[in-house]
Parts: C-alpha cells; structure tokens; sequence
C-alpha cells in the first residue's frame, strides 16, 4: 500500500464498511406506538380499573412508559455493543431523543405538582417536533410527515378542550410513529443488511 | 508526508474514526485486519500524538476499549488526505 491511490482505496473501503443503519430507530416507533396504542385503548375500554385508586392511572400513565424507557435503552446499548460503533448520525439521533425522554419527565412531574395541566398535549407537540427534527435530519419523509400532523393535531387540540384524550393518543400516536415507524422498517434504501 | 498516517493500520483506524463518533477495539481489530498486540500498540502510537481519545471500561467483567478522533486528529487526517489527493492527480 505505498502509491497514494492505494491509500485512497483502503480509506474509501474502510468508510464504505460503515453501514447507516436505521432499523434499530424504527424499532423504537414501533415499540412506542404500540405500546401507547394498547395503553390508550385498554385504558379506555375499562377507566374504572385503572382509575379505581386515586393515583391508580397516575401510576399506569408513569411506571409503564418508564419500563418502556428502560427497555428501548437497553436494546438500543446492546444494538451499539453488537455492531462496534456509533455514527455521527445515530449520536445525533440519540441525543434528541433523549432529550425528549427528559422533557417527557419535566412535563409529566409538571402534572404532578399542578392539577389544571394536562400533560397530553404538550408532550404530542414536542413529540411532533422531534419526530420533524429525525425525519429531516435522516431524510425520511413520512417521519417528517407525521411530525407535521401531530403538530397541526396539537394546535387542532387547543380549539377542541373536550375532545377525548385517549382517542386523541390513538390517532396521533399511530399517524406520528406507528406508520413511520413501518415504513422505515421496511424502507429499503435507510437499512443495510449487517452481513 | 505525515509519517504517522503512513502506515496501513494507523490509516485504516483513522478513516474508521473520522466516519464514526466512536469505535469499539474489536470493530477496529476487524477493519484492519490486524492481531491484538499489533493493534494495540498502533493505538498507542495514535494516542501518545493526540490523534485519538481511548476509553477503557468494564462490562460484565469484561473490558471494553472504545476509541475517538480527536480535533487534532481530524485536521491531520484532512491535512494527509489531501497531499493524497494531490500526489493521485498529478500520477504518484
């Protein structure tokens, strides 16, 4: 390896090695979407189970996202462990999201201390803008597009205060990340096989 | 010519860092193609010039290296890319 064209060859197939893979991103749709839906839906087929207690869907509205949270993170370290290394993408990918984590416990520690506030809506607009900030920065429409309809649906929200919030999960929960998710799981050109 | 970057390992560990934020010792030990010793002693080599950052952690009893550019690593690695570029242009 001594021409300089040699060196340019073992550079360029060291970076080709290095596959963008977004498969384990649209796991994590997935994962959230569905378990958002089942938690929407069960709670609205029996509200009396989960509201029997006083903090009774208090609780279910915490704990479970907090296992989910510690689920992803867990699968997404293996998923890093597994193939060696993290791209500039997937860290810029990560960040944000944990960002949002974060800002999901400062809203619903919010609706904890006051009573008035609803953490629904919030936590919908901030999804809908990082679900518009990953579909951009991965150059993925219909994750851009799902953040584009969460938001509208957020704003939409303001003028219609009555309208079931569990419904409105379901709806936006399954537009922003379930669909998306789907279809960058079976996107073809955003993941690489790992043989 | 930056003797450093000179040899295939040292390059090769390189191109892999300046693509990636981070770099598992085993991912690196499969792109180059290298034994352990020889690969940790390029490391070293890399280290001791402040071309790349090495942490060393334990997980499930087992040490895990993982390695970074540095800044300085990065304008070197930019500066070498560019004398090759050069040298390939003009049919060296």
């Amino acid at each position: 390896m001594n021409s300089s064209r040699d060196q340019i060859e073992a550079i360029a197939s060291v970076i080709n090695n290095t596959r963008e893979n977004l498969k384990p991103l649209s796991i994590n749709f997935i994962f959230w979407g569905c378990l958002v839906i089942v938690m929407s839906l069960f709670n609205y087929a029996f509200p009396s189970l989960i509201e029997s207690t006083q903090y009774g869907d208090v609780l279910f509205w915490t704990v479970l996202p907090l296992i989910g949270m510690i689920l992803t993170i867990y699968y997404n370290i293996k998923y890093r462990n597994k193939t060696g290394y993290e791209t500039y993408l997937n860290r810029v990918i990560k960040i944000i999201w944990g960002v949002f984590n974060l800002s999901w416990i400062y809203i619903i520690a919010l609706s904890f201390t006051i009573k008035s506030f609803h953490p629904v809506p919030p936590i919908l607009f901030l999804l809908g803008m990082i679900l518009i900030i990953t579909g951009l920065i991965i150059k993925f429409k219909p994750i851009t597009l799902g953040g584009i309809f969460l938001t509208i649906f957020t704003f939409y929200l303001n003028f219609n205060p009555g309208i079931n919030l569990l419904l409105v999960n379901i709806i936006g929960v399954s537009l922003g990340m379930l669909v998306p998710g789907l279809s960058l799981f079976y996107s073809k050109s955003h993941n690489k096989s790992d043989e | 010519m930056n003797k450093l970057l000179f040899n295939p390992i040292r390059l090769k560990i390189m191109s892999s860092l300046i693509n990636n934020s981070e770099c598992d010792f085993n991912y690196l030990k499969k792109i180059t193609e290298s034994t352990q010793g020889n690969l940790s002693i390029q490391l070293k080599k890399l280290k001791e010039e402040k071309y790349i950052n090495i942490k060393k952690k334990f997980i499930n009893n087992y040490p895990k290296t993982s390695c970074s550019i540095t800044e300085k690593g990065k304008i070197k690695f930019e500066e070498f890319f560019k004398i090759l570029i050069t040298l390939k242009e003009n049919g060296k």
